[in-house]
This record gives structure tokens, C-alpha cells and sequence, in this order.
């Protein structure tokens, strides 16, 4: 093996860290926040990509419906409890927060040609596919795990995978079996010494490094972001202080959403994806998010990374046994890391 | 009990009754992988079934069509429900080989036959007491093969590298084409894997590159056959590449684009049925499945898989009226009777080929049931 | 014995049972094939109920050892022609082998690294499967030969029925004996309480270990049984899906409960099978809705239901009344022999705990004779607690010398401290809730019982188990909670929670006894009582040391006392001295005009 094929590799590595990196932080934050490790955060991915790629195919994707049908679920529930309590002022908040954007999109999608569609400016298709995908995220926290909030974690676990099993279930009505790919942000290369550099991979580790800047801002400065991290530290005490911690959860399957859908938008010209793709993927980001110990935001970032490289590397040397190498390297990492995180015991009964 | 479907239930009993005391119904069961990782071949044979017949021999039949989830234990679960519950008279299915093989002990044990859609040829030979009741529609993977190796050795091709699905359609593939590669003097240069919805082969890629092969062959089904193809194009590999027939379909052409322009794959005669010759004895059986599947589901929708599952509808086609001479359906007897029949096929054409069976051979095509193609400004172009 | 009570609870049972022995006789074939997989699957997800459920160990991984079980028997059988009653024992041999090597690596990890790490080796092993070409790959082996009984081949369903039900019921029986009795307390220790275990003696590891190896015998059988009969075995059957999918047959079910198991399986598989006929003729045939409906109804289910169906279920069936054991007619156990009053059972010096920066001990030093009580006493945060688990081995002084009957502890574990004489109350009630009075303080009974898991599991050791019942009980007695020894913890007054620490403490047959706060949250008669209680355990050659904060009950009690302030010791002496001491008194009044 010579420098050239170490870099490439090393790249690829890097490119594919990267997303798992953005993963993981959207896994470490539900967690922090809800308790709730999110499964089907790899979903998010898939969707992101597969109703960008109907939209840029001029059609319309299976999501707005889906989008369209939670928020009417909501508006039933949240609209029958601020009925019998005699709130009606609240109605028009309860409609139009969660059922605005999706009727907004499906009459905005529905509405144009499907040439018009196809034809439609980049930002704009991946403006439109953020609208529809990221209001699922506190969509599915209201109707899913809000009314579980105070479970165990075992059981919003498998929570977590039910919801897994029915949106790999609906991404395969929406999109069907094969695989999809959208444009590129821009075609091209750049030369970087021996390398040859896609100009995706630059936007990737470009958004994931400007993404990862702007969820730090949005800790450290803004009083949404203060408020998930108290939740995050201490829920009661949250809630002591005035912060809603369904408002918390809702925030954070948000930007869970966001960040899943975005990667999706963002690997989809590089690679095929799939209607169950999110998984695999999914995964190596929890992998990531594990290894921080579900806490730490730097050190999920770094891990994700490392299971990128790992899986490279292996990928070249041995790839029959790729999964095998990848999985069995993990081991040693975490017993590392379970050992010298500290953490107490005793606490869940 | 509702009283709706205590009324239901009668009128089903009453009406099984009436039927019983005519002739019973044909029942076919199928099982096939219509979700789970070979979705994209359980699909358009499902859609495919739907397309088949509801009469043959002036018999009603039935089709029972359930799905594996790509699961042998699946598999077998449905096919031990078919058995037992519907009573169904032969059983198509599954679309891999995996659960196809699964389901072969249950069929050959309740002495009904089956006909899989599955590729490899271990599924039909050695031809032993449980492949006695087995059959297959679709080519065995040896067929594929030989055509690929023969299109190489003519185009000089004396190198290769294998990538191909981390599982059992590139696996077989693998050994097959092994097989017959080395007894042409083909080197092997490499055999490199990978999961149907990874995100990148770039390092199973630099290995073939590594290799310098003349040729490389990408042993999987699909859209997910694009993504080796695009990344050795992307690092500059200039030689030839080949698929096999599982990316026969509209999708690997929309997804691979220009990336899959100049591939080279071994394919049934109906994937260019329109491009056959008027005196290739397949072009009237193969459009006949072209032309009813994209009534349906428009231009350009067909794939190789769901030519198999029409294939085997075309096997009961002319196997059920010959077996009803001797039994009624339902019956142990219209049972064997069937197998016999489907045993004695001669001459049949169907969408992938001629079906010539015997007593050694459960599958019955001939070098008439593939043909070579090439992608050609996005369109699968017949190689004369 | 006594006459067994019989409740719906047993006719339901009973009824179960009746339909199982005579199904295969009237059952349709395929409600046998059916019952034959639920079977198969309820024995993984059984395994699943003691490691996740009663241990709090959280395991992806099951469906691998299902594969192993499967895999052994299918090359082997297959390839060299065994028998497959060789091939079970090799199995199980492997299997045990792979969980005492994985359960050594992965049960170090706590938190959330055990369940990747399940995932992780579930993962490796379902791709070793697939990639070895000897093992068929990813397409799999064929020809797995039938099993024999008494030269009886169970080639089909209906007999095979039989032994997958005899074994599921075998190892249900197993693991509920298992699990009420000595070691399966302690396993129900390990789920929040395993600090407590630690330090009445149990080896919380080993416990770990015991019942992740079971769990991966259960799904060893459970591929045996398999592979025999499906005579088929490839890879998907053994991937990280179905994994998931056996953990989510344990919570649907109820993964605290013996019988979750088979109802978690048995709704999950008849379920799929009811959408499979129903929904095509509510939605056409067209489209593929099957696991969506699943995944939604499973939803719906734990919403209504989050510990699952089990729990769900059984609150409509009266429970049998609970066995209120013979308890004390017991033979009682042989007690320990107490040093003569006045030799010095504990020595501390210069004990100093840092954590991180914060000293929270600093050179302590005290003493506690047999016979005598001393009492440790000070403002809140002067570290009394901090030098209660340096020394009882709960967490380890960072310096100094400490040592009990002449033997030096401070590098011991709890649990060996424990062994030596030494029995411990927690100043946050360390009590298990669910279970009863009587159970958690058979806890603190732990090290005078011997016989192990095997034994338990077979029920060979009812008699010592009634030993050491009759032990709990008296020591129940002795504190005065006669009329709560059947109530769970959890629903007893805070004050009396405390009481029961001591009755735990004091089944152990400690020489010396640590009380952390003993009488907070206690009423005047009962800290009287207390007292009394106290005064009682001294005369007899106990040695006691203290943590209270009530004063009076402090000063009538002890023979010394030890004051602290921020770590250190501030002064020592009788209680009288102590009263006057100056510097105590500033300590707590905030100073003296």
C-alpha cells in the first residue's frame, strides 16, 4: 500500500466519519435531553434523501403525507384535550404549529408542474425537503414518546424500535425498493497535493464542521439552547425552573431531525441510498455516540470519525470481513471507555 | 364472534362446499421477499403474480401470495401455512436462495412442488429425493456465468476482480463464475465484498485498482450494483466492466446514469425482447410478459425478476390442464400428477426462454435463455 | 408440608398446561408450527427476562448464541455425521465457553457501553457466519438431519412439539426456582442495588456473569432446537434484527416476568401472523403494510401498557395467596463466634479520602471495641458517611490503615469486608421495593448460606433456604416488623425502611455493626425501641458504630463518641466530655460568647 491509497482511504474514512459524526451528536442530544436512544434517527437520514430525490424526479414525496397525517393526529389529540379543558384559545396555536407547514408544502408541491419541480433551484428543492422532513421529528416526539416521557430507558429503547420497524416500513411504500441519488451541490474536483478531491466531500466536511459550530452557538448562547442543556443535565430541576420538558423533547427531535435529514440531503449525490439505508447508518453514528459516552459532544464527534477510518481501512484490506473487523475493534474501545468514564451505578429500579 | 364474520365464514364454507362437490379451485401458494433486502426482486414478482392467469384449463385458481421479509424462517413459516392452511397445490417461491433452499425440506416432506426464483443451480442439483419435488424458473447462475466468461475470452479479457454483494446472490455468483473462469484461463485477481446499502466501496475499490485486472465483475442485484461501477469509473479504472442479470431493471439505468454506460451483462431474451430477431423463438412468449407488466406499470418498469415469477406461472400454464386429466385439485394425487407434469415440460417458451425439462434437469433453459447486452446511452443494447 | 392452596391462578395454569399436552392431537398443522416457533423464541426471550428484566443487563446479542447452537449442530452433524444429542452437549460447551469469554469482556462495561457492545459481538459473529465458507456462507446448510428419541425420529412438526415445550417448561421451572432463592436474590439485587449486595457479601460480578451464561444457554438450546427443525440453518435467522426483535418479544411480554417470555413471543408471533391473513384483505395485495401496523400496534401497546402485557394480564387473575413460609421452625444457623467484649474489633489511622480535589477524610483515626458502642457524630458534610464506606470497602480510602480483627482491610472489596464480621445500614435506604420485607433482609443473610445456582435452580436446597428464611425472620422480629415481613419494601414508612436496613445488617451475624442514621425519621416510642434494641446487641459482645444526629438518643447510647468536621477528627471522648468540649460546641452552636 502506498501514501496515495493511505490518503484515499483516509478521505473516504474521513467523508463517511463525518456524517456518522453529525449522527452521533443528534443521538447524544435526544439522549441527554429525552432518555430516548433514537433509533430511527437513521430514518431521518433516508427520508432527507429519497423525498429530495422525488422532489428533483418532479414528485411528490410520500413524507408530506406522512408529515400532513402526524400533524393531523396532533391536532386531534392536543385539540380534544384544549377542548374538554374548555382552552379554546389555544386551537389556532395547536393547528397551525403542527399542521401549517405540511398543508403549506403539500399545496405548494402539488401545485407546481412536476418539470417545475425538477426544475426548481438546488437551495430551494433542499429548503422544501428540510420543511417537510424536519416538522416529523416533534411530530413523532408529541405522538410517541411524550406520553411515555416517564418510562425506563429499556422501554423507550424498544419504543424507539418499534417506531424504527414502521418508518422503514413506510419508507419502502413511499419509495419503494431501489435506490436513488440526487445532484450534486456542484460537480468538479479540486486537486489538494496527491489527492483528488470531490467538491461534495468538501461540502460535507464543510456543513458537518459548520454544523457542528452552530449546535455549539446554539448551547452555549441562545436561551433554547440553554434550556435542553439544563433538561439535559437534571430534568427535574428543568422543570423546576420553568422549562418544559416536553418543549425540551419537541426541540430536540427537531434538530435531531434537522441534522438527520441534512446528512441525508448531503451524502445522497455521493452515494446510492435506500429506503432502509438509515440503519446501518444510523448505527456506526450511535457507535460514535456510545463511545462519548452519551454525553460528550467532542468526544461522539472524534468517535464517529474513528468508526469511519475503521471501516476504510478494513474495507481494503479485508472487505468480506469488514463488519466483523469494525464491530470486533469497537469492543476494546469501549471497555477503554468504560473504564475511565466516570458514572455511578445504583439508580434505575 | 362478529356477526359480520360469522356470516362471512358461512358464506365461505358454503361456497368451499358448493365448489368441492364441482371441481375444487387450483390453489397456488407463493412466498416471496417482498420487503427486507431483496425487496427489489420480491416486488415486481409479486406485481408479477398479479398478472397471472385466474384460469387454466377452465379451473379457477388462487393465488396466495405472502411475504418472507427475506427470512428463511419466514420462509418457512409461510410455506408450511401454505401447505397446511390453504392446501394449496404447488408453491412458487422464494425469491433467494437462502429461503429457497429453506423451504425445500417442508415441500418435498408434504410431497408438493415448488418451483423457486431463486438463482443458483444448488437449489435444483444434485437432483436427490428432496429436489425430486423442486423446481426453478429462473437460469441457473452457471448460465449467466458461461455467457460472461465466453463474451470475456472472445474480448481477450485474461484478468479479472470480483466485487460482489456480502451475501448469497454475490457469494454464488462468485463461485460460479470462479468455476468456469478458471477452467478458461481467466486469472482471479481479486474478490472483494460489500453490504447492499453501504455508503462507500472506495477501499474495495483501490484494491482492484491495485490489482490491475483487465475486467471487473460486480456480482449484485439492483440500484446498489451502481456504486462500484461509479467509484472505479471516479478513480480512473478504464477496462471493462460486467454485471450480472439482477440489474436488469429501469432503476439501476436511472440511478447508474452515465456512470453505468458501456456495461456488460448477461440478461434473459425479454429484457430485449423488442431488440430479438422475429425468428428467436422466445421474442412472442418474452413481449407477451413485456407488454402486459408495462400496461400496468408503465414503459420501461420490467425487471429480470419479475420475468421469473411469470415463468413460473408459465410452467403451471401448461402443466395444470395435463395434471388435471388424472386428478382433482386439492388432492395428493393432482399433487404428483402436477410435478410429473411440470417434469415433462418440452418446448415451452416463456419470457426468459425455452423450458425443456426432465427427470435430471428441474430447470430446463438453454443457451437460447440469456443473451448479452451492453448499456447504451441509458438503454440496454442487444450484442448481436 | 402444608396443604397448597388452590387459586384460578392454578386452574388457569393448570388449563395451560392440559391444552399443551393434548394440542397436537386436535390442533391444525399450522397452529402447532406456530406454537412450535413461540416455543423456540419464548426460551431465548427467557433468558432475556433474567439478564435484562431481573439483572438490568440490556443484551442485543442473544440472537449470535441462538446462532452458535444452530451452527455447532448443523456443521457437525451435517459434515462428520454426530449425533445430534453430541452436538447439544458440544454446543452448550461452546456456548459456555463464547459467554464466559464475552460475559468477561463485555459485562465490564456499565451503562450504555454493555448494550453495544452486545450489538457489537452480535454483529461480528452473524458476518463470521456468513463469511465461512466451511459454514456454507451466506447461503447456508442443508441436510440437518431429524432428532431421535428411543430411536423415535421427530421428523415433523407434532412431535416435536413435545420437546420444545418439555424443554421451554423445564427451563421456566429452573429459572423461577432460580430465582427465588439465595443467588437469585442477589441476581434481583443487581437491578439498583448491587452497591448493597456488594456489601452484604454478594459477588455482584459473578452474579453478572452467571446469569448472562444462562441466558446464552437458553439461546444455544433454542438454535439446536432450531436447526433440528427447520434442517436448514443460514445467517439471517441470526443477525442483529432478530436480536432486536427477541429483546422486543422480552418487554412486550413483561421483561421482569417468567411467563413475559412466552407471552411476549407468543403475541408477537401470532400477530404477524393474524396481519399477514388480514391485511391484504383490508388493504389489497398490493402494498406491503405489514410491519408498519406492527410496529404501530406495538406502540400502542407499551403506551398502555409500559411494563408489558404480563403484569397487564395477571392483574385480572387473583394471585395464589403468597406462601407465608413455616418460617421459623427451621433449624437456625450455626452463628459466629463473638470475640470477648473489650477486644478491639476495628482500628482505623490516618485514614484520609480525596475526591479529585476535595478531601473529604483527612487523617482520621478511631477505634471500636466488641461490646461497646461508639458513636461518630458531627455537622452535616464532615465526611461521617465517607469514612462509613472507607471503612466498610464500599469505596476505598485513598490512604491509611485500616484494620478489622487484626487483619488489615483497606485494599479488601465489600463483599470480603463482609465475611469477616462486618455488616452495614445505608444513610440512603438501600432497599430493593418490590420485593418483600422478609426477602431483602435474607439478603443480609447471603454468606451463611453455600449452595449454589445448580442447586437452586433443581430446588435441592430448600432446606438450607429455609434456614436462612428463618433466620430473616427472627432478625424481623427482633426489630419489631413481625406484622410487614410479606409487604413489599417499597411501602413501608421511610422510618421503618431504615429499621428493616437493620434487620438486614443483622442477618448477616456481623460482629461488628456500622449504622448510618438508624433512628432518622423515626418516632419517639420507636427510637426508644431502638435504643433498647441497641442497648440489647451490646450486652451481648457486639461492637457497634454509629452516624446519628439526634443528640439525645446519641448521648444515651454511646460509650464514646468520635466528633468530625470537615473531614477531620475535631475531638474524642466519653459522651459527657464531649458535651462540655469547647470546641464542639462551637463546631454546632456556631460558637460559644
Amino acid at each position: 500500500m502506498d501514501l496515495q491509497i493511505l490518503l484515499l482511504l483516509g478521505q473516504d474514512g474521513l467523508t463517511n466519519g463525518a456524517i456518522y459524526a453529525l449522527l452521533a451528536l443528534a443521538l447524544v442530544l435526544v439522549f441527554a435531553v429525552t432518555r430516548v436512544i433514537f433509533l430511527p434517527q437513521g430514518e431521518f437520514v433516508a427520508y432527507g434523501a429519497l423525498t429530495l430525490a422525488a422532489l428533483q424526479a418532479g414528485k411528490l414525496p410520500g413524507t408530506v403525507w406522512l408529515a400532513v397525517g402526524l400533524g393531523v393526529a396532533v391536532v386531534l389529540i392536543d385539540g380534544g384535550l384544549a377542548l374538554k379543558s374548555g382552552n379554546l384559545k389555544r386551537l389556532p396555536r395547536i393547528i397551525l404549529g403542527n399542521l401549517g407547514l405540511p398543508l403549506v408544502l403539500l399545496g405548494l408541491i402539488s401545485g407546481l408542474e412536476a418539470e417545475a419541480l425538477s426544475a426548481l433551484a438546488l437551495p430551494l428543492q433542499i429548503l422544501l425537503t428540510l420543511g417537510i422532513v424536519v416538522p416529523l421529528g416533534p411530530l413523532l416526539y408529541r405522538l410517541v414518546f411524550q406520553p411515555i416521557a416517564s418510562a425506563t430507558p429499556l422501554v423507550l429503547l424498544i419504543v424507539a424500535v418499534a417506531l424504527h420497524m414502521t418508518l422503514i416500513g413506510l419508507g419502502l411504500v413511499f419509495f419503494g425498493a431501489e435506490g436513488f441519488r440526487t445532484q450534486p451541490f456542484s460537480d468538479g474536483a479540486v486537486e489538494i497535493g496527491p489527492l483528488l478531491v470531490q467538491h461534495q466531500t468538501l461540502w460535507i466536511l464543510f456543513a458537518s464542521v459548520a454544523l457542528i459550530a452552530l449546535l455549539y452557538v446554539l448551547f452555549e448562547r441562545t436561551i433554547y439552547g440553554k434550556a435542553l442543556r439544563a433538561t439535559a443535565l437534571n430534568r427535574t430541576g428543568a422543570r423546576l425552573m420553568g422549562i418544559s420538558t416536553t418543549m425540551a423533547g419537541k426541540l430536540s427531535m427537531g434538530l435531531a431531525a434537522f441534522i438527520g435529514a441534512l446528512s441525508g440531503v448531503l451524502v445522497s449525490p455521493m452515494t446510492t441510498l435506500y429506503y432502509d439505508s438509515g440503519f446501518l447508518i444510523g448505527l456506526k453514528g450511535f457507535v460514535g455516540a456510545i463511545i462519548g459516552g452519551l454525553a460528550s459532544y467532542p468526544v461522539a464527534a472524534l468517535g464517529a470519525v474513528l468508526v469511519g477510518l475503521l471501516e476504510s481501512y478494513s474495507s481494503f484490506y479485508a472487505s468480506a470481513f469488514k463488519e466483523v473487523i469494525v464491530f470486533t475493534l469497537i469492543i476494546p474501545v469501549l471497555l477503554w471507555r468504560s473504564l475511565t468514564s466516570h458514572h455511578v451505578e445504583e439508580e434505575e429500579e | 364472534m362478529h356477526r359480520k364474520t360469522l356470516i362471512a365464514t358461512l358464506i365461505s364454507l358454503a361456497s368451499g362446499l358448493a365448489a368441492s362437490a364441482a371441481w375444487a379451485d387450483i390453489n397456488v401458494g407463493v412466498s416471496l421477499a417482498a420487503t427486507g433486502p431483496a425487496a427489489s426482486l420480491g416486488i415486481p414478482e409479486k406485481n408479477t403474480i398479479a398478472l397471472l392467469p385466474t384460469t387454466i384449463g377452465g379451473q379457477k385458481v388462487n393465488y396466495i401470495v405472502l411475504d418472507d421479509a427475506t427470512d428463511s424462517t419466514t420462509a418457512v413459516k409461510n410455506i408450511k401455512k401454505l401447505i397446511s392452511e390453504n392446501k394449496v397445490d404447488v408453491v412458487i417461491g422464494s425469491s433467494t436462495t437462502p429461503s429457497s433452499l429453506a423451504m425445500m425440506d417442508v415441500a418435498a416432506e408434504n410431497e408438493t412442488p415448488m418451483i423457486s426464483m431463486a438463482g443458483s443451480a444448488i437449489i435444483v442439483e444434485p437432483m436427490d429425493a428432496k429436489r425430486h419435488w423442486v423446481f426453478k424458473s429462473a437460469q441457473n447462475d452457471a448460465h449467466m456465468a458461461t455467457a460472461i466468461v465466453e463474451h470475456m475470452t472472445s474480448n481477450n479479457v485474461q484478468s479479472v476482480a470480483f466485487i460482489g454483494f456480502a451475501d448469497a446472490y454475490g457469494q454464488g455468483w462468485y463461485k460460479e463464475f470462479a468455476k468456469i473462469a478458471e477452467a478458461r484461463k481467466i486469472k482471479i485477481l481479486a474478490n472483494e465484498s460489500y453490504q447492499r446499502n453501504d455508503t462507500s466501496v472506495t477501499g474495495q475499490t483501490l484494491k482492484i485498482l491495485a490489482a490491475k485486472p483487465d475486467a471487473v465483475l460486480i456480482g449484485a442485484a439492483g440500484t446498489p450494483a451502481v456504486l462500484p461501477q461509479k467509484t472505479l469509473k471516479e478513480k480512473g479504472y478504464k477496462g471493462a466492466i460486467y454485471q450480472t442479470h439482477g440489474v436488469a431493471n429501469a432503476d439501476f439505468l436511472r440511478v447508474g446514469g452515465k456512470d453505468v454506460e458501456g456495461a456488460f451483462l448477461p440478461v434473459g431474451p425479454m429484457v430485449v425482447a423488442d431488440q430479438l430477431a422475429n425468428d428467436n423463438p422466445v421474442k412472442k412468449s418474452a413481449l407477451e410478459y413485456v407488454k402486459k407488466y408495462e400496461g400496468v406499470h408503465g414503459k420501461g418498469s420490467i425487471s429480470s425478476f419479475g420475468g421469473h415469477a411469470w415463468d413460473a406461472g408459465v410452467l403451471l400454464g401448461s402443466a395444470v390442464p395435463v395434471a388435471l386429466k388424472k386428478a382433482q385439485p386439492g388432492t395428493k394425487e393432482f399433487r404428483k400428477a402436477l410435478r410429473d407434469a411440470i417434469e415433462g415440460t418440452k418446448n415451452l417458451p416463456a419470457a426468459h426462454g425455452i423450458f425443456n425439462l426432465s427427470a435430471q434437469d428441474h430447470q430446463g433453459f438453454d443457451q437460447r435463455a440469456r443473451v448479452m447486452v451492453k448499456v447504451e446511452n441509458g438503454t440496454w443494447k442487444l450484442i448481436k | 408440608m402444608m396443604p397448597k392452596t388452590f387459586a384460578p391462578a392454578h386452574a388457569i395454569l393448570a388449563v395451560f398446561l392440559l391444552f399443551l399436552a393434548g394440542g397436537p392431537l386436535w390442533l391444525p398443522e399450522f397452529h402447532i408450527t406456530l406454537l412450535n416457533y413461540i416455543g423456540l423464541y419464548g426460551l431465548v426471550a427467557l433468558g432475556l427476562v433474567l439478564l435484562t428484566g431481573v439483572g438490568g443487563l440490556t443484551s442485543f446479542g442473544q440472537a449470535a448464541f441462538v446462532g452458535l447452537g444452530a451452527y455447532t449442530t448443523a456443521y457437525l452433524t451435517t459434515a462428520h455425521g454426530l449425533s445430534p444429542w453430541l452436538t447439544l452437549v458440544i454446543g452448550l460447551g461452546l456456548t459456555l465457553v463464547f459467554a464466559l469469554f464475552l460475559g468477561f469482556i463485555t459485562l465490564r462495561l456499565s451503562g450504555h457501553f454493555l448494550p453495544l457492545g452486545t450489538i457489537a459481538w452480535g454483529i461480528s459473529l452473524y458476518f463470521l457466519f456468513g463469511n465461512l465458507e466451511w459454514l456454507g456462507g451466506h447461503t447456508g446448510m442443508t441436510g440437518i438431519p431429524a432428532v431421535a428419541i428411543f430411536g423415535l425420529e421427530l421428523k415433523d412438526g407434532r412431535s416435536f412439539f413435545y420437546l420444545i415445550w418439555l424443554v421451554l417448561l423445564g427451563a421456566m421451572l429452573t429459572t423461577r426456582n432460580l430465582l427465588d432463592s439465595r443467588e437469585g436474590r442477589a441476581i434481583r439485587a443487581l437491578k439498583g442495588g448491587s452497591v448493597m449486595a456488594e456489601a452484604m457479601g454478594v459477588n455482584t460480578a459473578r452474579s453478572k456473569i452467571l446469569i448472562f451464561t444462562v441466558a446464552a444457554l437458553y439461546a444455544c438450546v433454542s438454535g439446536w432446537l432450531y436447526a433440528h427443525l427447520q434442517r436448514f440453518v443460514n445467517p439471517t435467522p441470526f443477525s442483529i434484527n432478530q436480536g432486536v426483535e427477541f429483546l422486543f418479544m422480552a418487554v412486550i411480554g413483561g421483561v421482569g416476568h417468567v411467563w413475559g417470555a412466552v407471552v411476549g413471543a407468543g403475541l408477537i408471533t401470532v400477530l404477524k401472523q393474524w396481519l399477514q391473513d388480514f391485511l391484504p384483505e383490508l388493504l389489497g395485495q398490493s402494498g406491503n403494510f405489514e410491519v408498519i401496523v406492527f410496529g404501530l400496534m406495538m406502540i400502542f401497546v407499551l403506551h398502555r401498557a409500559r411494563n408489558g402485557l404480563w403484569p397487564a394480564i395477571a392483574r385480572f387473575v387473583p394471585a395464589p395467596p403468597q406462601e407465608r413460609h413455616a418460617v421459623t421452625t427451621a433449624e437456625p444457623l450455626p452463628r459466629r463466634q463473638l470475640p470477648a467484649a473489650g477486644t478491639v474489633l476495628l482500628q482505623a489511622e490516618g485514614v484520609t479520602k480525596r475526591f479529585g480535589g476535595l478531601v473529604a477524610n483527612k487523617d482520621m483515626a478511631l477505634t471500636v471495641k466488641a461490646g461497646e458502642v461508639m458513636a461518630l457524630i458531627g455537622p452535616n458534610g464532615a465526611g461521617k458517611s465517607t469514612m462509613f464506606n472507607c471503612i466498610s470497602g464500599v469505596n476505598p480510602p485513598t490512604d491509611g490503615h485500616i484494620s478489622f480483627l487484626g487483619q488489615p482491610v483497606a485494599g479488601l472489596e465489600a463483599r470480603q469486608v463482609a465475611r469477616l464480621g462486618m455488616s452495614r445500614t445505608f444513610q440512603h435506604v438501600r432497599l430493593l421495593s418490590s420485593m418483600t420485607v422478609l426477602e431483602n433482609v435474607a439478603i443480609g443473610a447471603h454468606l451463611r448460606g453455600q449452595k449454589n445456582y445448580l442447586a437452586a435452580g433443581l430446588r435441592l436446597e430448600r432446606q438450607e433456604e429455609a434456614r436462612l428464611l428463618a433466620e430473616a425472620a427472627r432478625q424481623i422480629e427482633r426489630v419489631g416488623l413481625a406484622e410487614h415481613m410479606f409487604d413489599a419494601a417499597g411501602s413501608l414508612a421511610l422510618g421503618k425502611q431504615r429499621i428493616v436496613e437493620i434487620a438486614r445488617a443483622l442477618a448477616a451475624d456481623p460482629c461488628l455493626l456500622l449504622l448510618d442514621e438508624p433512628a432518622a425519621g423515626l418516632r419517639y416510642l420507636e427510637k426508644q425501641a431502638l435504643a433498647e434494641l441497641l442497648g440489647r446487641l451490646r450486652s451481648e459482645g457486639m461492637g457497634i458504630l454509629l452516624v446519628e444526629h439526634d443528640m439525645d438518643f446519641v448521648m444515651g447510647l454511646a460509650d464514646r463518641v468520635v466528633v468530625m468536621e470537615f473531614g477531620e477528627k475535631l475531638a474524642e471522648g466519653l459522651p459527657e466530655e464531649i458535651q462540655k468540649n469547647p470546641a464542639v460546641l462551637e463546631a454546632y452552636l456556631g460558637g460559644v460568647e
